[in-house]
């Protein structure tokens, strides 16, 4: 895998490619781009042939080996890689540790080995036997083992103890990496922690910077441990964060961030010049029966539009698409009503359905970032969506305290009140946008 | 006309036939097996994935819809066709079965059965108007009667009598209630149980009305295959050869291909969608119980002879490794299953139409029973339509 900076703008941001993959070299994976968040190999709720229908282009597929890890004897038999185990050898790979989607427990560790958290129970992983995995898996990008899932609140023991760890183990991935033949052709990404302590960060970044003749690209982690509290860290926070991890390492290489991150702190990371992020924020939202309807044109001022909460009752007879104005599958032929109904008989398709419109409006947010980029007019872009998260958010906060009203005739009358809002200011806005 | 059915070809030997039943949403084809979607959605696939699939009528279950999403949502968005998006043929049940088996407090009087709402424990009757008036809304191509069920395995001859009759009697008011006949079609149930004189009397009755089409109902309830077959069988002599003959609840390999020798044109079944949420993948011989150990490496798909889209892209390993794990493994088996069913309604049909249906049955059977341990029931129920499995048997 080659990864090339087309654009650099004004300012940070940019726009790059990554190209080159071993079984379809003329592929393009366009940047600043979401990896779609893979379960067991198979991108969460979708089958490869209804991906097909979704997305006719090649994606970078995010695998965390938490959910994967058994997929071992079956890939050792097959020996053609994960990618084509699922059914999936037309897109490109990145495996990770862990999925920073879920949460897990936390402690556990030894000297040089960190859990795993699957479905059949804790494993402890030396950087040894990750490798050994990668050469089974055989991704196109694998992300070194790390001890990375931590908020920014942790204390400095812990902190230090992850970098320690996380310095050993890239230690060995580095030297694995070199020797292994099976992995040539595939591009290792360190991993950054110590995010919250700057003199730890630092040190981190001291190690990376050793090996970043070998080293395809930077991930930066350490920045939550997956908890909602956790991933809820006010933006300017991270935002300096970005800043001063991108400031320290080489431009030309890949900038990925792990973590469920909102579209708000995504952009803000675009802005720093980051190129790749986990895509499990979509697949969070899908989980939950939400749909994200952000409003892409930045001509339009539109304070309350940001997502939908398909299981409300509201929405039982509202026979018009997620988004007027999305042309995926769901949106295409389905209405919220139907979703909502599958919802509340807790049928798959709901998970399908959300999924599909999710990913696709996503993967445009992305696509429309690269183009404001292209034309030097990003800044514009990210306040424009990064507003729609904030009136979002105030709205939830609102919502949530109407939760508390003691009256409960007075709590069903402020929250219908904050849904139309809601419901009806978008509908109207996405009519407008044909 | 709601339906037309045109016969196209006569297999001459048995009473299999295939046959083209026109809709308002669709044209099917016959023999046809009709997959359950009961919520009005198919075990998380797509319209668009059923559509590839073949499938041209689709099954959807009056008392779930009515009350979820509920007569009000159907009526105001125009159908269940609109509100799932499928522009194929629908048929729905009447309600009647699933609450005598999902609610055991269901009393079932002359007006209607009473039952206690399993949401709020009001009471609610249902009667055959009531039913109709439900699946008038729904839109369903064709709709079914609502009939007095009786648990097939039960004893009671006054009961059995007494529910026949009724049947009979339901039907006359559910075509009384009836609000959309150009659109919609009702098909009697014939009953009666394992009680020949009844279910004779019960076609019979049937046969004087002014319908498109027959559903045999009261099968397929845990009783004996001896006792099963004569009963199809039984119905399809009745009933006449113009309309179709809907047999309620089959759908196993074997169940089909000698229901339709018997004459058969339409089954349902939930038996594969529910069997792939177990990790069960239908092939030729039965299953594949894709969680079992010995799949962990093979490399091979579930059956190498199918094209649906799980076989053309994923192997037994891979599914194995997500089966029970993950909704995509229950989607991918899905997939196959229903292809397993259509292309099995699909392979009868074309032997029908080429006059070598009974070689088909033949071959089919010693396919499934390779040491030709045929089971009794198969071999009788055959031998009555003029297949004698035996011969082949007796030639080696
Ligand atoms: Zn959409
Ligand atoms: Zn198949």
């Amino acid at each position: 895998m080659r990864f090339f900076t087309k654009k650099l703008s004004s300012g940070s941001e940019r726009v790059g490619s990554m190209t080159g993959f071993l079984k379809t070299p003329s592929a393009v994976v366009e940047t600043p781009t979401a990896a779609l968040l893979t379960q067991g190999g198979s991108v969460v709720h979708l089958t490869a042939d209804v991906l097909s229908r979704v997305f006719s282009d090649s994606k970078l597929l995010w695998v965390p080996l938490s959910n994967s890890a058994h997929l071992e004897n079956g890939l050792k038999a097959q020996g053609k890689g994960v990618a084509q185990f699922a059914g999936l050898q037309e897109h490109f790979t990145c495996v990770t540790f862990q999925n920073m989607n879920e949460v897990t427990p936390s402690g556990h560790f030894e000297v040089d080995k960190v859990p795993l958290w699957t479905k059949h129970g804790k494993k402890m992983i030396s950087a040894d036997r990750y490798m050994d995995l990668m050469e089974v898996f055989k991704p196109d990008i694998i992300l070194a083992i790390a001890d990375s899932r931590m908020s920014l609140e942790e204390g400095y023991k812990r902190i230090a103890k992850s970098v320690d760890r996380t310095t050993k183990m890239l230690n060995t991935c580095v030297e694995r990496y070199k020797v292994s033949k099976e992995l040539q052709n595939s591009c290792l990404v360190g991993v950054v922690v110590g995010c919250a302590q700057s003199r730890k960060l630092e040190e981190s970044l001291q190690h990376f910077l050793r090996h970043k003749d070998i080293l395809g690209g930077v991930a930066l982690s350490g920045l939550t441990d997956g908890t909602e509290e956790s991933n809820d860290v006010p933006i300017d926070k991270l935002e300096a964060i970005f800043e001063k991890v991108s400031n320290a390492l080489p431009k030309d290489i890949l900038h990925v961030v792990e973590g469920c991150w909102n579209p708000a702190v995504i952009l803000t990371a675009i802005s720093y010049g980051w190129d790749v992020f986990d895509g499990s924020y979509a697949v969070k939202l899908s989980n939950l029966g939400h749909a994200l309807i952000l409003n892409f044109d930045v001509t339009r001022d539109m304070k309350s539009s940001y997502l939908l909460d398909l299981n409300d009752e509201c929405y039982k007879d509202q026979f018009v698409p997620i988004l007027e104005s999305c042309e995926c599958l769901a949106c295409e032929k389905h209405t919220r009503a139907y979703i909502r109904h599958l919802l509340n008989t807790r049928e798959m398709l709901a998970s399908v359905l959300l999924s599909i419109h999710n990913l696709y409006h996503f993967d445009q947010m992305f696509y429309h970032a690269r183009q404001h980029i292209l034309t030097n007019t990003f800044e514009v872009y990210k306040k424009h969506i990064i507003k729609q998260y904030e009136s979002y958010r105030s709205l939830k906060l609102e919502m949530d305290i109407a939760e508390t009203e003691p009256d409960h005739s007075l709590q069903v009358k402020k929250k219908s009140k904050l849904v139309e809002e809601v419901t009806n200011n978008n509908y109207k806005v996405n009519c407008n946008n044909i | 006309m709601a339906l037309t059915f045109s016969v196209q070809a006569e297999c001459g030997v048995t009473r299999a036939r295939a046959g083209l039943m026109t809709l308002p949403h669709y044209d099917v084809k016959t023999p046809v097996f009709m997959p359950v979607g009961t919520q009005g959605t198919m075990k998380g696939l797509l319209p668009e994935q059923l559509e590839d699939l073949d499938c041209e009528i689709i099954l959807g279950n009056t008392y779930h819809l009515g009350n979820r999403p509920g007569t009000d949502v159907l009526k105001k968005v125009g159908g269940l066709h609109k509100f799932m998006a499928w522009n194929r043929a629908l048929l729905t049940d009447s309600g009647g079965f699933q609450m005598v088996s999902l609610l055991k407090l269901a009393e079932i009087t002359e007006e209607g059965v009473k039952f206690k709402s399993p949401y709020d424990g009001s009471e609610i009757m249902l009667t055959p108007e009531k039913s109709i008036e439900i699946q008038n809304c729904i839109g369903a191509d064709i709709i079914m009667q609502l009939d007095d069920v009786v648990q097939t395995t039960f004893q009671d001859n006054d009961r059995i009598k007494e529910a026949t009759e009724r049947t009979s009697r339901w039907l006359d008011r559910c075509l009384k209630a009836h609000s959309r006949p150009l659109e919609q079609s009702i098909f009697p149930i014939v009953q009666g149980l394992l009680n020949s004189e009844l279910r004779r009397q019960s076609a019979e009755e049937h046969m004087r009305k002014n319908v498109n089409g027959f559903a045999i109902g009261g099968l397929s309830g845990g009783e004996a295959k001896d006792d099963f077959w004569p009963m199809v069988s039984l119905g399809t002599e009745v009933l006449d050869t113009r309309r179709p003959r809907y047999l309620m609840g089959v759908g196993v390999a074997v169940d089909l291909v000698v229901c339709v020798a018997l004459g058969v044109d339409m089954f349902d079944c939930v038996y594969p969608t529910r069997t792939a949420r177990f990790g069960c993948a239908l092939v030729k011989k039965g299953q594949l119980n894709l969680k079992q150990k010995q799949y962990e490496t093979d490399l091979t798909p579930i059956d190498k002879d199918c094209s649906c889209s799980t076989c053309k892209t994923y192997t037994r390993a891979y599914i194995h490794c997500i089966v029970s794990v993950e909704t995509v493994a229950c989607h991918l088996i899905s997939v196959h299953n229903i292809a397993f069913q259509m292309h099995l309604m699909r392979t009868m049909r074309e032997n029908i139409i080429n006059g070598t249906f009974v070689q088909f049955v033949k071959n089919f059977m010693s396919e499934v029973f390779p040491n030709y341990n045929y089971p009794t029931w198969i071999i009788n129920s055959l031998k009555s339509v003029g297949i004698n499995l035996c011969e082949n048997y007796c030639s080696f």
